[in-house]
């Protein structure tokens, strides 16, 4: 879709040295956790690309959606001068999003149903063994993993999965305590799910790297009985997101990836934001990570392509 | 007296239609190869029955992956790229692309690049009449590629001896798509002329580069990349303007078309279509502004076809 889209706020979040802004939009089509906006920052074209960025709240109810944003260079600041009652030239929601919640809560509701009278008169008779099947993992876990504004496309998600009552935990790393409270701590302590935080500097939560408290929790659930971890979605650098994946993968914990390449097009049309994957077969390919993406399984992504 | 301004009817309908090498266009506005994937991606956004055509990605004998990321840099009023030629390969395309575009209701053009002459012979004896497509682009000039198709580009005699045999093998208008990257753009155009081709397309890219200041290394991965948009269209209708004075066949101009003026800038260049690359990716329903604009502008001005644009910078 291509709107024009009304700015209800644009505005500083936390402390402005950390450079995070808010943007309420309305006149967003129906958007999925993990989709992103293709928004031209200035009528004028200069800049002249569009800039994606991630939905990190879809209120539909009331047709709005939040995007966080750090101003990182000109196009970024072009944007914070946009004020509120304003209008912006957006393209999308474009892309595939996270695939969890649908495939979560289908589970969940499959194995509480398992347990249900009715199912048998339904006549599912084939379906009944997937269900027991699935009913094993019930009272599984959605982890989140996420470095720096990686946390932002997440934010989605988690609302998600939460009204969808499946019980969602945040591993979030950032450089330090002022970044974690001005990139929505809040509205994390707001949604009232576990936060497993960790700053470079150990100025907030644990000191060290996500990834390290992402390890001592995992190391745990193997050694307890605790509920399993059934999916596992990340976004942040690079690095971090391969790690995620290569500590998961061999537990058997399925991992979405959210990446992040430079984009003309947004639509697949330009082939600027190749990503190269591993099909089935073992053979390298191109993926798109606007179209395609920017969500990818974890373990089709070649990270030193 | 100029042609009535105030005498036009305002109901009276503007024949867009533009005819090229043979192929009726139902407007002047094309889209532009490597900026329109295979067609789809955009018709959410542009009904594809209101394009004069659709000019698909380049398409080389075997699959490319194309060059590692970062393959895009945005520059003043312009982006660089370096895409490195990625796409499906010759037997790919003919087995899922076009059976697609048969289906497109607007004109097709493949383009076509290779490394060797014969990579283009082999290219246009696969793609003829029956395959659905309305003409052949021959890319002599993707910069991107190293000991790509540049070299044919650039030099008049290669420019000449591969339109020649691509006109050997393929009963599709040839249309010869030039590289801006030459000290004289009058004398490829005049090559590829005397090689057949049945029309012109420019500009193809510029040749440029970035370099990130803070990493202190070039921006795009493979250094050199391809410059499009607003900043080249000066360079653009130079060059179309050129040409048409040199040979005397149908030119397509493109580089940097951003709005509708920009379009009737390039016909009055000479040009008798346009197509739009860079522009779709700032305003995705481009070339439909561009085509509803082209139509004002004529009854404006008095115009009952878009033909009569073509070249009139020329004569007045
Ligand atoms: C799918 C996706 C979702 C994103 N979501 C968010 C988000 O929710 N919040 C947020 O703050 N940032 C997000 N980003 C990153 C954001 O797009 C860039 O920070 C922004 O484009 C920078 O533009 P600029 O002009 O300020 O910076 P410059 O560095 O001046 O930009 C120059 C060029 O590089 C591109 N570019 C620079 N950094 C990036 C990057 N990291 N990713 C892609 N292109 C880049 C720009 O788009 C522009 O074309 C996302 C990126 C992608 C691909
Ligand atoms: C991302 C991108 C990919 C391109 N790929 C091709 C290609 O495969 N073959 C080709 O002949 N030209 C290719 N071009 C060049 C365009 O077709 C066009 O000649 C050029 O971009 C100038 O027009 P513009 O300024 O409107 O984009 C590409 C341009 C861009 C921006
Ligand atoms: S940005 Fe053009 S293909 Fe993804």
């Amino acid at each position: 879709m291509l709107s024009m889209a009304t700015v209800l706020a644009n505005e500083t979040m936390g402390a402005p040295e950390e450079g995070l802004r808010r943007l309420v939009l309305r006149g967003i089509g129906a958007a999925r956790p993990g989709q992103f906006l293709h928004i031209q920052v200035s009528a004028h074209l200069e800049p002249l690309l569009r800039r994606p960025l991630s939905i990190a709240r879809i209120d539909k109810e009331r047709a709005e959606v939040t995007l966080f944003y750090r101003v990182q260079g000109r196009g970024t600041q072009v944007l914070a001068g946009v004020r509120p009652g304003e209008a912006l030239s957006v393209l999308g929601p474009l892309g595939q999003g996270f695939s969890l919640p649908a495939q979560l809560s289908q589970r969940l509701q499959l194995s509480h149903q398992s347990h249900s009278p009715n199912l048998g008169h339904q006549g599912h008779t084939r379906q009944q063994g997937e269900v027991r099947q699935d009913s094993v993992q019930a009272g599984g876990e959605l982890w989140l993993v996420a470095g720096g504004i990686g946390v932002f496309p997440l934010f989605a998600l988690a609302q998600e999965a939460v009204g969808q009552g499946i019980t969602v935990r945040l591993f979030w790393g950032g450089t330090h305590k002022r970044f974690l409270e001005s990139a929505g701590f809040s509205y994390w302590e707001a949604l009232g799910i576990p936060l497993h935080l960790t700053t470079l500097d150990g100025s907030f939560g644990r000191q060290g790297m996500v990834t390290d408290e992402l390890n001592t929790q995992l190391s745990l659930r193997a050694s307890s009985s605790l509920p399993p971890v059934l999916e596992v979605a990340t976004c942040g650098p690079r690095g971090m997101m391969q790690a995620v994946v290569e500590r998961c993968l061999p537990l058997d914990i399925p991992v979405e990836v959210s990446l992040e390449e430079r984009m003309g097009c947004g639509v697949g049309a330009c082939l600027g934001c190749s990503v190269t994957v591993r099909s089935d077969n073992k053979s390298l390919r191109n993926k798109k990570v606007c179209q395609d993406g920017p969500v990818f399984r974890g373990e089709e992504v070649v990270w030193n392509a | 007296m100029p042609r009535g301004e105030t005498s036009a009817s305002v109901e009276a309908a503007i024949d867009l239609t533009v005819q090229m090498a043979g192929v009726e266009f139902r407007n002047p506005v094309i889209t532009a190869s490597g900026t329109y994937g295979f067609g789809s991606e955009y018709a959410p956004y542009c009904p594809v029955e209101a394009l004069g055509g659709i000019t698909l990605k380049g398409t080389t004998p075997e699959p490319r992956l194309g060059n590692c990321v970062p393959r895009l840099a945005e520059t003043p009023a312009g982006m660089l790229n370096a895409i490195g030629l990625e796409n499906p390969g010759l037997e790919e395309f003919v087995k899922t692309v076009l059976p697609q575009i048969k289906e497109l209701p607007t004109q097709v053009i493949a383009n076509i690049s290779g490394f060797s002459v014969a990579d283009y012979a082999l290219m246009a004896r696969t793609l003829r009449r029956d395959s659905g497509l309305a003409a052949l682009e021959v890319n002599i000039s993707c910069p991107n590629v190293k000991h790509g198709g540049m070299h044919f580009g650039t030099d008049s005699q290669s420019a000449e001896t591969v339109i020649r045999a691509v006109k050997q093998e393929t009963d599709l208008p040839v249309i010869a798509k030039l590289s801006p990257n030459v000290t004289d753009i009058r004398e490829m155009a005049r090559a590829v002329a005397r090689g057949g081709a049945d029309a012109i397309s420019l500009i193809n890219t510029l040749l440029g580069m970035s370099i990130d200041v803070e990493k202190k290394k070039p921006v795009l991965a493979n250094t050199f990349g391809g410059l499009s948009g607003p900043a080249v269209r000066p360079v653009a209708v130079r060059m179309v303007w050129e040409v048409a004075e040199a040979v005397d066949l149908p030119i397509i101009g493109m580089g940097g078309i951003s709005s509708w003026q920009d379009a009737v800038e390039f016909l009055l260049a000479g040009a008798s279509a346009v197509s739009i690359g860079t522009g779709n990716f700032l305003n995705p329903s481009l070339p439909l502004d561009v085509s509803t604009g082209i139509e004002t502008y004529c009854r404006r001005h008095g115009f009952s076809s878009v033909r009569e644009l073509t070249g009139l910078a020329h004569r007045v």
